[in-house]
């Protein structure tokens, strides 16, 4: 599920950056370092909207880097147990078939005969978290899910 | 990943089992196999696939096992439990599967994400990308910036997953679903599943069953001003691409 969320993060700036281009730097840095990245709270920021604030710079002791404090609003996807989700499979094996949803993969135990590329609707009925990568498991057994289309109707 | 996932995988009855197992495949005797391994449940890797079980269960897992006519041993099996190997195997029985069968339809929606976050419905996320991505079109001249790939992963799938045309209208329709008790995750997954009957509602979101006597009507009405809504986007999509074909 997508979630508009403002987060926060403390980014250092080299000195040579600071000029009148100051406020641009710093956000092109934030993107850089954001934008794809996956935690374990808020899932994948897939884009960030906006900077609200940034805050005061320090300068750190013994570098010259400046920390400043950014808040700022982006675009989340965190899948949550209890979800459906439509999927495509990329993957099938004995054990069942790997699909993706957006950028997080689900594994679902499965002994249907699925083809690579089919959709299907699917509920996620376990999370795991990485440092940078959300995993999950889920389950085409309950009424109303399965398969949507097969890799050949699809066109 | 997969095989150590696929331990993991198992239903959450048979979690404690696992547990067990994994203890005596160290090599060390399971004198303390009666306590699970809470090390290995606790793990970040396996965090949230299987869920500690207070000891009722355990016991209760040998139990069921003894009662199930499998194979010869049952009582033996009840006897090891204690070792843990034969637990796994007992664990695995009838009652163990149909519990998670049972209980995966019963999954509810659990969502924690911090207060300040709202949540998105994929229709509003493919326009909000849209908008992005036309941005970066211009910007991507500059050959430093590149988006990201779960980006481009993430807007594939809300365009793909979006079955109106206007998040406006959906939103019009939804949103006067929150007076009888249907809370912001629940309309998320109404309007990104686009679900055709009330049925399917329920089986979907089961956490609505609950106020089922006071919701049902206003969602029948949502789903048929919903249904009008898509029907629309594939009349567009049609004359669009019939313009394709004088």
């Amino acid at each position: 599920m997508f979630f508009h969320i403002v987060l926060e993060r403390n980014m250092q700036l080299h000195p040579r950056h600071f000029g009148p281009h100051l406020r641009d730097k710093l956000v092109s840095k934030l993107i850089k370092d954001v934008e794809g990245t996956c935690s374990g709270r808020h899932g994948f920021v897939v884009a960030i909207t906006g900077v609200e604030e940034i805050g005061k710079g320090l300068i750190r002791e013994g570098t010259g880097y400046v920390t400043f404090p950014v808040k700022y609003q982006c675009v989340v996807f965190r899948p949550f147990k209890g979800e459906i989700l439509e999927a495509v499979v990329t993957m099938v094996n004995k054990m069942g078939f790997f699909a993706e949803a957006g950028p997080v993969q689900i594994f679902v135990s499965n002994h249907v005969k699925i083809q690579k590329e089919s959709e299907v609707r699917l509920k996620v009925i376990g999370t795991r978290v990485d440092a940078t990568e959300i995993f999950c498991i889920g389950t085409i057994k309950d009424d109303f899910l399965g398969v949507i289309s097969d890799p050949g109707a699809a066109v | 990943m997969a095989d150590r996932g696929s331990k993991g995988f198992s239903a959450a009855s048979k979690g404690k089992a696992i547990a067990s197992k994994r203890g005596s495949l160290n090599g060390r005797p399971n004198s303390s196999a009666n306590i699970p391994h809470i090390n290995v449940l606790s793990d970040s890797d396996s965090d949230g696939f299987v869920e500690e079980l207070p000891r009722v269960n355990y016991k209760s897992n040998g139990k069921a096992a003894s009662e199930s006519l499998k194979s010869g041993g049952r009582a033996s099996s009840k006897r090891e439990a204690g070792k843990g190997g034969n637990a796994y195997n007992a664990g695995k029985g009838r009652k163990g599967t149909t519990a998670s069968a049972k209980s995966d339809a019963e999954i509810k929606l659990d969502l924690d994400m911090p207060p300040n976050s709202t949540i998105l419905m994929n229709c509003e996320v493919a326009e909000l990308l849209q908008e992005i991505h036309e941005h970066m079109a211009i910007l991507s001249e500059d050959p430093k910036i590149k988006m990201p790939e779960s980006f481009d992963k993430a807007f594939q799938y809300a365009k793909e997953g979006n079955h109106f045309t206007t998040a406006q209208s959906v939103k019009q329709v939804l949103d006067p679903l929150r007076k009888y008790g249907v809370n912001d995750g629940e309309i998320c997954m109404i309007a990104n599943i686009g679900p055709e009957t009330i049925e399917e509602v329920y089986a979907l979101v089961p956490s609505l069953k609950v106020t089922r006597s006071l919701n049902e009507g206003p969602i029948m009405e949502a789903l048929t001003a919903l249904a009008d809504i898509k029907a629309a986007k594939s009349d567009l999509l049609n004359l669009s691409s019939e313009k394709y074909l004088i």
